[in-house]
């Protein structure tokens, strides 16, 4: 252990931002491994700065360093010159606090937030002597598990992984940590182990269910192969927020990170149903943290951390019964620090406007929206239900207060989109800047910023086939020609490619492991890195494991279908989403309830 | 409105933050200290922390001053010891004192610093059977005997521009270590009347070593004690506070 500590010393001298891999941050917490029965290593595969602004994260180590016998710590993926230096001298992926190397662990567990960052997963578990298959690990080898919205869809991963839990662990991981601690004491071997473990709620070990395929390839079903583990997992869900554990000081970064402040979670869940989006479904139902705890933990969060900004955190924040009592509240509380609260996502409406009218002070740059689809028809297929009253509403409002500009996200490739829905935005964003560049001191700014539908699982769109890769640049081509004819509007949109990739792995089933292995190998990573990101490398992965691509992205799935999730339970049932998706194209609504 | 001067030491690991970095855990650590720090007037407030000279990334220091500004009464024995205990291990306050408020602000006094760069290792295998620190001793004079060293800049517009910094060593001494290798004495000029950075001369002097790779020189770097001109002579800053 202090090998890697003493040889750190000449590797941080030689990588940029060395301040990455310290591990002693304000807050960080340092235990005793040889008297602590279980230690965890949590592993985001992504850079620091934006591991450490993943609020999964924050909650995660809290709740598991609270037990006294169990330690949690971190490990993010090394940047590429400091992947390099660690290779040419040998120094094993080690976790932050300790420098303990990886493989020391009890327990690696994986934060699971977007595709892109698959094959970091596959580069830590290389960099920390692992192999890579659950099946050529052994009893002496850390657990690999994995958790995060991409657990819905965990099969791509499979192969890699010893387990997956389902859904909010910060009950569910202690649980099982504590479980672990038990059976080390008993000794027995990893498949018994696992055995127990699936009988947890929210616990999937995937080597317990086989994908069986018919001739033509197609997915039939996914079959469990041991009698005694349950036919389908079911998500887990934290009952009572307010009784759940929550980081009050967490770690406070050397470094500016992505979301470099306090945050405390206003409540869980979103009511409003958006229909491609994931996070809607998978974190219902929605759970509020009382108006009281939210204050306390404010004052907690800013007194152990020493924030300046303190995002009021949601999937749609100004939801919250009477957010504006709250605020002043709020305010009140913490009335001399100079701390400024802030709301992440603002929906387009008035009283979201007055809200961040009240909450911001100083220079007012600009606001961010977004539409989503610049029709009216298009918005009401993906439920998104503003009307373009409220939108002009919310915009004048904001500039009659003295907003200067706004950031518009709008997507293409939605169900049902057609090129006039694309060309709206064109119309929209032109008449917006006509309508206000008179009325705002200075410049009118105005950015758009436009990405590609990707089809989610468990979503009522998770049928839908992703735009073909030459449909989606042929759209992206309308918005340039039409916004070049625009002076003084900033556009940007996602690049095609990443989009394809994301939309072959959210769909993807088990097969898709070997396609990225060999894109590891090959050399691909920090694929959601644009200057690392490298599509001829996809391409040749492609081709060398003989996998289509386009079969997964741009294929249409039937209800009949097998989907690779369908052993997966979300807590929302197919009967649902299939309702919701009939709806989608009948152009209805059902009042938003669940 | 409260002035108090501070001086710390950097040890350790802390050495890799950059200079706003230390900005950043200066301000949150008075923030958690619960102590009433003043603001900067206008659209954006700031806290009014100064550290006379930025650090840079990587060097570790002894006697580094910085000033902060309070609203309402806080002594500078309650800053020191409220403030002790938000600081990480590798940050102390030597010392804290009250400063006259029309005095002048501390970094404008800054006039030049001393480093303290020892060769600790080097990787390269071409140079196993040379001996690193005579190296270094015999480039560094070569460099001393050069009328100019040119260093770029890049300025607004990316605009590269060419410095003769050669003016700003004031002193470079070197001396054998037992093991064959060097320690380095540079004192420099620095601050807002120009300077040159220790790290910059460092590679210069590898460069000129024939070292092939400048990755395969590592060194550890200090700073001592950072000057201000007192007429003739230049003095520690620290023997102000």
């Amino acid at each position: 252990m202090t090998l890697i500590k003493d040889r750190l010393e000449s590797v941080l001298k030689k990588v940029q931002k060395p301040a990455r891999y310290l591990g002693n941050e304000w807050n960080a917490v340092h235990k005793e491994h040889h008297k602590t029965a279980v230690k965890m290593a949590f592993a985001f595969p992504d850079l620091y700065e934006v591991g450490m602004s993943n609020q999964g994260l924050k909650i995660l180590y809290e709740s598991v360093n609270a037990h006294n016998n169990l330690l949690m710590e971190r490990v993010f993926a090394p940047a590429v010159d400091m992947e390099a230096e660690m290779r040419k001298q040998n120094l094993p992926l080690f976790s932050l606090e300790s420098a303990t190397p990886l493989a020391e662990f009890d327990l690696i567990g994986f934060s699971l937030q977007y595709e892109l960052s698959y094959t970091n997963v596959l580069n830590m578990l290389d960099l920390a002597g692992l192999p890579l298959f659950s099946s050529e690990r052994n009893d002496n080898d850390p657990l690999v598990i994995g958790g995060g919205p991409c657990s819905f869809n965990p099969e791509p991963l499979a192969p890699f992984f010893d387990l997956f839990i389902l859904g909010e662990s910060e009950e569910a991981l202690p649980a099982l940590l504590l479980n672990l601690a038990a059976y080390k004491e008993s000794g027995r071997n990893r498949r018994d182990m696992l055995k127990r473990f699936s009988a947890m709620a929210g616990v999937y070990v995937p080597d317990f269910f086989d994908p069986l395929y018919n001739e033509s390839g197609v997915l039939e079903r996914v079959k469990k192969n041991d009698s005694t583990v349950p036919a389908r997992v079911v998500k887990n869900t934290v009952s009572n927020l307010d009784g759940a554990p929550y980081p009050t000081a967490p770690v406070v970064p050397y470094i500016q990170t992505v979301h470099d402040r306090a945050v405390v979670e206003l409540f869980r869940g979103c009511a409003r149903g958006c229909r491609f989006c994931q996070a809607g479904y998978i974190f219902r139902p929605v759970r509020r943290r009382s108006p009281e705890k939210i204050i306390s933990i404010a004052k907690d969060l800013t007194a152990a951390t020493g924030y300046d900004e303190l995002s009021l955190s949601s999937l749609s924040s100004s939801d919250y019964p009477q957010v504006d009592e709250l605020i002043k509240e709020i305010d009140q509380a913490l009335r001399g620090d100079k701390v400024r609260c802030s709301l992440p996502s603002l929906r387009l409406d008035s009283y979201s406007v007055e809200l961040a009218d009240r909450l911001h002070q100083g220079r007012r740059s600009s606001l961010t929206f977004a539409p989503e689809a610049a029709t009216e028809r298009l918005r009401k297929v993906i439920k998104k239900n503003i009307s373009e009253d409220d939108i002009y509403t919310a915009l004048s409002d904001a500039v009659a207060a003295g907003w200067q500009g706004f950031k518009l996200y709008f997507m293409i490739g939605l169900p049902t989109e057609t090129n006039e829905d694309v060309e709206a935005i064109v119309t929209m964003c032109r008449d917006i800047r006509d309508r206000y560049r008179g009325r705002v001191r200075g410049t009118l700014k105005l950015s758009v910023s436009v990405a590609t539908f990707v089809p989610k699982a468990n979503t009522p769109f998770q049928w839908e086939p992703q735009l073909s890769f030459q449909e989606i640049i042929e759209r992206q081509q309308i918005l340039i020609d039409g916004f070049r004819k625009i002076q003084g509007i900033d556009l940007s949109w996602h690049d095609a490619e990443t989009s394809f990739l994301e939309a072959v792995f959210a769909r993807g089933d088990r097969r898709l492991a070997l396609l990225l292995e060999k894109a590891w190998r090959l050399g691909c990573r920090l694929d959601g890195w644009s200057e690392h990101f490298s599509f001829d490398l996809w391409q040749q992965a492609f081709k060398e494991t003989g996998i289509n691509g386009e079969a997964y992205a741009n294929r249409r799935f039937s209800y009949d279908d097998c989907l690779p999730w369908d052993h997966l339970d979300c807590g929302t049932d197919k009967e649902y989403f299939i309702r919701e998706h009939k709806l989608a194209y009948s152009c209805q609504d059902d009042g938003g309830s669940n | 409105m409260v002035r108090i001067g501070f001086l710390f030491s950097r040890t350790g690991h802390l050495a890799y933050l950059s200079h706003l970095d230390m900005l950043r855990l200066f301000i949150r650590a008075l923030r958690r200290a619960d102590l009433n720090l003043a603001f900067s007037q206008g659209f954006n407030p700031h806290p009014r922390l100064t550290l006379a000279l930025p650090l840079p990334l990587g060097v570790t220091a002894s006697n580094e001053p910085g000033e902060v500004y309070f609203d309402g009464v806080v002594t500078s024995e309650t800053f020191k010891s409220e403030i002790e205990k938000q600081l990480p291990e590798g940050l102390q306050i030597i010392k804290a004192v009250p400063i006259e408020p029309d005095a002048p602000a501390l970094a404008a006094l800054v006039e030049a610093a001393m480093y303290r760069a020892e060769l600790r290792s080097f990787s390269d295998l071409s140079l196993e059977n040379r001996d690193p620190g005579k190296l270094i001793q015999n480039s560094l004079e070569m460099l001393l005997q050069k009328e100019e060293i040119l260093a770029s800049r890049t300025g607004k517009k990316k605009k590269i521009s060419y410095l003769n910094v050669r003016p700003y060593i004031i002193e470079a001494e070197s001396e054998l270590t037992p093991g064959g290798l060097a320690v380095l004495k540079l004192l420099l000029k620095a601050g807002s009347r120009g300077g040159v950075s220790p790290v910059f001369l460092l590679d210069q002097l590898a460069l000129e070593s024939g070292f092939p790779s400048l990755r395969a020189v590592c060194w550890n770097l200090h700073r001592e004690s950072i000057y201000y001109q007192d007429g003739d002579t230049l003095q520690p800053l620290s023997e102000r506070m």
